[in-house]
């Protein structure tokens, strides 16, 4: 279960202060796949972000699995992005001078795992979203489905609750948009992995997610169950 | 994060930029090994005096010069020191052979000869050379103060016979040692001719023409050469000659071997300028230089001033140590300029490391890493450098030093603790250098990290 109570957060941009997020409170039940969607600068990436533990709310509270990441320190939440969340983004941000299989290590090595354990546990990851042959290739020779799903089993290699994906189809075509958004809704099926996915593709979002949010100016201007 | 982990990220984060890399280790190299060179010419420099005053026991040796001489010398002023004449030393405190008695009485006291120099012209092989001929007994040509290279030293106080140096042999174009044992040389000492001083002769003594000394040969079988005097410092025993007591007893010469002498004379209390004291063990030094500073005579050890050197050693290694610095500083620059740059490369990579779990504490520890892998391969290879270099000029100036005549001497000392210490202060200074790089890089924000374009 998350729960978001009254979550602002202001930035300043050079001295005007910008709302990008102005008390917004949601619930996404566990196991559930989500969308936010709304327009650019609605509020969604900042959102994600907040959820993901990468920044800090400016006011209001966020609880995740009944842990307020919200009032976290600095190192509670490098914890958390290690272990409570999994993100990806629509650039990917895969590290270009590793190889597939490096990328999705990475984690584990901020874990502290031994280097044996990670590398069968990075290879498991990868089989699961069908990239087995492409261990050690590096991102400049994957194609952008590939680098995604090499993204996504780098989110999941710790095994966490949530993963929390912005814009994860942006960068792609339609079709592997599609192949993409299903390999995240069959990991929602089948290990209740809850997946909170922001996306402007509001066909695609009402085709898989359970529920939808559409944002506006920093407010929940929507919110319904899909299916 | 694992330690191996750690290590692995910084060389392959090193490897990645090779020429950087390289150039900047390049800087802590060449600072490392200006240091290393410095800090082991100092050391070798001060182990070269400390071992040869060791070897020579100059620190079992007190010199003792006659009463009210150290004061009389530090007066500024020569008519203030007329005035105030009434001498400090007592009528006994005059140094001769009775006065050396009494210190070779004392405990602890092993040997007393007093210093005698006589200048003569030594001839040999068709050449003359000028020396200072220095008069010891054939104990003290016997002693460890004495280096021989061949033969040894002579008998007894009354041979009829000499020790030469190898460098003065040199001056004769000798070059083998042992050819001269045996053989003779001509010494003629020089004494005031006082015939010459008649008004007559005197103008042509103005004039340059004629000197008022005169000079009786004297013939000696040279019994031993010693070995070329390296870090001698100020030993007591020092000459190119040494004549015993009884050949030096037969020959004319001048009354004094020192202007200071030249006064006592006309004050009626001529004695030795100075008497050389061995002791048994330098814990002698002191009890013997009070008993016979009672006595009214001045003392001189060269332990004292073995401190005042090195506290001049200390001086110099700061001046060394300063100038290496100089190049440390500039290498340290090198690296957080190398860092610094590193970091706005990977700065997307640094928000991809903190997005998925990296701590603040862990992107610093991977760049202190990768700054501390610099360091050490600099302070290796500056310790190389250094050794290298230090070799070099070593063999150069021992090259041209053994044209001379002189002995090798190593030049530059390599402890131990050169060897550790740079290598671990070249990755200290390598820490200290990452600690703003590593700072930024911690507080790299990974939501603006990760925005794309």
């Amino acid at each position: 279960m998350i729960k978001i109570d009254q979550l602002s957060k202001v930035y300043a941009s050079g001295k005007i202060l910008v709302a990008a997020l102005k008390e917004v409170s949601l619930e996404f039940e566990e196991g559930l796949f989500a969308a936010v969607t709304g327009v650019s600068g609605s509020g969604k990436s900042t959102l994600l972000n907040l959820l993901g533990g990468l920044d800090t709310p400016t006011s209001g509270t966020i609880e995740v699995k009944g842990r307020k990441i919200s009032d976290m320190g600095k190192r509670e939440l490098a914890l958390y992005r290690r272990y409570g969340a999994g993100m990806i983004f629509q650039s990917f941000n895969l590290i270009s001078s590793h190889t597939a299989l490096e990328n999705v290590e990475l984690p584990l090595v901020f874990s502290g795992v031994t280097k044996k354990e990670r590398k069968q546990r990075a290879e498991q990851m990868l089989d699961k979203v069908g990239l087995s042959k492409r261990l050690k290739h590096r991102p400049s020779e994957l194609s952008g489905g590939e680098q995604q799903r090499v993204a996504i089993a780098r989110a999941l290699v710790n095994r966490p609750q949530v993963l929390l994906a912005d814009e994860p189809t942006g960068n792609l075509d339609s079709r592997t948009s599609r192949e993409i958004i299903e390999l995240l809704a069959e990991l929602n099926r089948s290990q209740g992995l809850t997946v909170i996915m922001v996306s402007h593709e509001e066909a695609l979002a009402a085709e898989f997610a359970g529920k939808i949010v559409r944002l506006h100016d920093g407010q929940v201007v929507r919110e319904e169950k899909a299916k | 994060m694992r330690l191996s982990d750690y290590i692995q990220f910084s060389f392959s984060n090193l490897w990645k930029r090779k020429l950087r890399t390289f150039l900047t280790t390049f800087g802590v190299t060449i600072g490392i090994g200006a240091l290393v060179s410095m800090i082991s010419f100092g050391r070798g420099m001060q182990k070269n005096v400390t071992e040869s005053f060791r070897a020579l026991e100059l620190f079992n040796s007190i010199t003792v010069l006659p009463g009210g001489f150290m004061s009389e010398r530090g007066t500024q002023d020569p008519d203030e020191k007329r005035a105030v004449s009434p001498p400090s030393g007592r009528e006994e405190s005059i140094l001769d052979d009775k006065a050396a008695e009494k210190i070779a009485g004392l405990k602890g006291v092993e040997m007393v000869f007093p210093e005698m120099r006589i200048p003569a012209l030594v001839k040999f092989n068709e050449k003359e050379e000028l020396r200072l001929i220095q008069v010891i007994p054939a104990k003290v040509a016997a002693s460890k103060l004495v280096k021989y290279r061949a033969g040894k030293a002579y008998g007894s106080d009354a041979e009829n016979s000499l020790v030469i140096s190898a460098s003065l042999l040199r001056q004769f174009d000798i070059q083998d040692p042992q050819s001269v044992l045996g053989k003779t040389m001509v010494v003629s000492s020089i004494a005031f001719d006082f015939s010459v001083l008649n008004p007559v002769d005197l103008a042509s003594v103005f004039r340059g023409e004629k000197i008022p000394f005169s000079k009786e040969n004297y013939e000696l079988r040279i019994a031993g050469v010693t070995e070329n005097l390296t870090f001698g410092g100020p030993s007591p025993v020092q000459s190119d000659i040494f004549i015993p007591p009884g050949a030096a007893q037969k020959m004319k010469r001048l009354p004094f071997s020192s202007i200071w002498d030249l006064f006592r004379a006309k004050e009626g209390r001529l004695g030795y300028s100075a008497l050389n004291v061995r002791l048994s063990s330098p814990k002698f030094v002191e009890p013997v230089k009070k008993e016979v500073s009672e006595m009214g005579f001045e003392t001189f050890a060269l332990i004292d001033q073995f401190q005042e050197i090195q506290k001049g050693f200390l001086v110099m290694d700061m001046i060394l140590l300063a100038v290496g610095m100089i190049a440390i500083v500039v290498a340290s620059l090198g690296i957080i300029n190398t860092m610094v740059m590193s970091i706005l490369e990977r700065y997307s990579e640094i928000g991809i490391m903190k997005a998925v779990g990296a701590s603040d504490g862990d992107v610093k520890t991977i760049f202190f890493f990768e700054s501390s892998v610099i360091g050490l391969w600099g302070g290796l290879f500056g310790l190389a450098l250094g050794w290298v270099t230090s070799g070099l000029i070593n063999g150069v100036v021992n090259y041209f030093l053994a044209k001379q005549g002189v002995p090798f001497i190593n030049y530059f000392s390599f402890s131990w603790w050169i060897c550790v210490g740079a290598v671990v202060f070249a990755i200290a200074v390598s820490l200290v250098s990452g600690i703003y790089p590593a700072w930024r890089a911690a507080r790299v924000d990974p939501v603006r990290a990760l925005r794309h374009d």
